[in-house]
């Protein structure tokens, strides 16, 4: 999808068009995840942080200064619903003896919602969720948005020159290996 | 120019063949993918686009500074938004997962606030200081569209939406 294409859907959907924003729902709903499961939020979190998101962007449509770049815009607007919802957890200081709401935070979706098929796949994941949220978001959107976004579309997004790209998940991925080297522990 | 684990784009062999990357690919997608309720959320969304409205953008919001309040007092946020013609002071209490609004609107005036939220609209007649509060909402996505004047005319403003 090209500026062309992403200028021309965002005008449509901003003048009603439900089937372009439906088409911009498809394409950027893997960057959004992307950023969303990168700040150690407990699942149910993530999916309001991106409600939250597509909200704002459904009245910013015909605001927006460039639409083709749109993808910066999301990322942008879902790192700070994330930093705002892990600030939000940490104030919720639990009074007394209830702790509960300490389980709010976490280190990725509840042990419960997943289905991990074996203790390689817990141990893999948890190490990654210990990564710094750069390296999650990054590591995530290669993962989860490409390839509906482009490496060059993901480079756009997060304000990245398209040759670092390469280095910066190598670096990402050699702190994951010393983590699962280092014998992270799969206890919750 | 793709391959079989899916990734393409500017890196080496060796890269694209490493086995830690290729699992960490597989354990993502299985773990944490995009799910069909995710995108019903996206399209969802669309639902709640206002026509002809003027935008009050959030310009502040207190959760992104430093710590206050009281261990054991409700939390409270002071959020404010600014449109061209009007500003919303609103300042959120929490306790559990219920919401309290105390809303101002600058300039002080009489007008019509509709609360949209997952469960639906509340709506709040406001007199001429300017001033409202509205108890007991969920906590969850919300936004306030302002009809000014008693409704009579004129567009709307709509806030950005926040988390509440």
């Amino acid at each position: 999808m090209d500026a062309e294409e992403l200028n021309a859907l965002a005008a449509a959907a901003a003048r009603g068009d439900d089937q372009a924003w439906e088409t911009l729902v498809t394409h950027f709903s893997g960057l959004i995840w992307s950023i969303a499961g990168a700040y150690g939020l407990a699942r149910v979190d993530a999916a309001d942080v991106t409600q939250v998101t597509w909200l704002r962007l459904v009245e910013h449509l015909g605001r927006l200064k460039d639409p083709s770049r749109m993808g910066a815009w999301l990322v942008t607007t879902t790192r700070r619903e994330c930093q705002r919802r892990s600030a939000a957890a940490r104030r919720e200081v639990p009074s007394g003896d209830d702790r509960r709401l300490e389980d709010l935070r976490s280190d990725g979706p509840s042990p419960e919602s997943l289905v991990l098929r074996s203790e390689r796949e817990a141990l893999v994941w948890r190490a990654f969720g210990k990564l710094d949220s750069r390296c999650q978001e990054l590591l995530r959107a290669l993962i989860l948005a490409v390839p509906s976004l482009s490496y060059e579309q993901v480079a756009a997004a997060f304000g990245m020159p398209v040759g670092s790209i390469g280095p910066t998940r190598a670096r990402c991925l050699e702190q994951l290996r010393r983590k699962l080297g280092s014998g992270v522990s799969t206890a919750t | 120019m793709g391959n079989d684990d899916g990734i393409t784009g500017p890196e080496t062999d060796r890269d694209r063949r490493d086995p830690l990357w290729r699992e960490l690919a597989a354990v993502v997608r299985a773990t944490d993918p995009v799910s069909p309720d995710l995108l019903r959320i996206g399209r969802d969304s669309f639902t709640w686009r206002t026509i002809e409205a003027e935008l009050a953008e959030l310009a502040f919001d207190s959760v992104g500074h430093a710590l206050t309040g009281v261990r054991g007092s409700p939390l409270q946020r002071q959020l404010t938004f600014e449109a061209p013609s009007l500003t919303l002071e609103v300042e959120v209490s929490a306790e559990g997962g219920r919401r309290r609004l105390v809303g101002q609107l600058v300039p002080p005036q009489p007008a019509r606030v509709m609360i949209r939220h997952q469960g639906g609209i509340v709506a709040v007649e406001v007199d001429e200081t300017g001033r409202f509060r509205v108890d007991d909402l969920p906590a969850g996505p919300g936004s306030l569209r302002c009809h000014l004047g008693g409704g009579a005319g004129g567009a709307p403003v709509v806030t950005d939406w926040v988390m509440l």
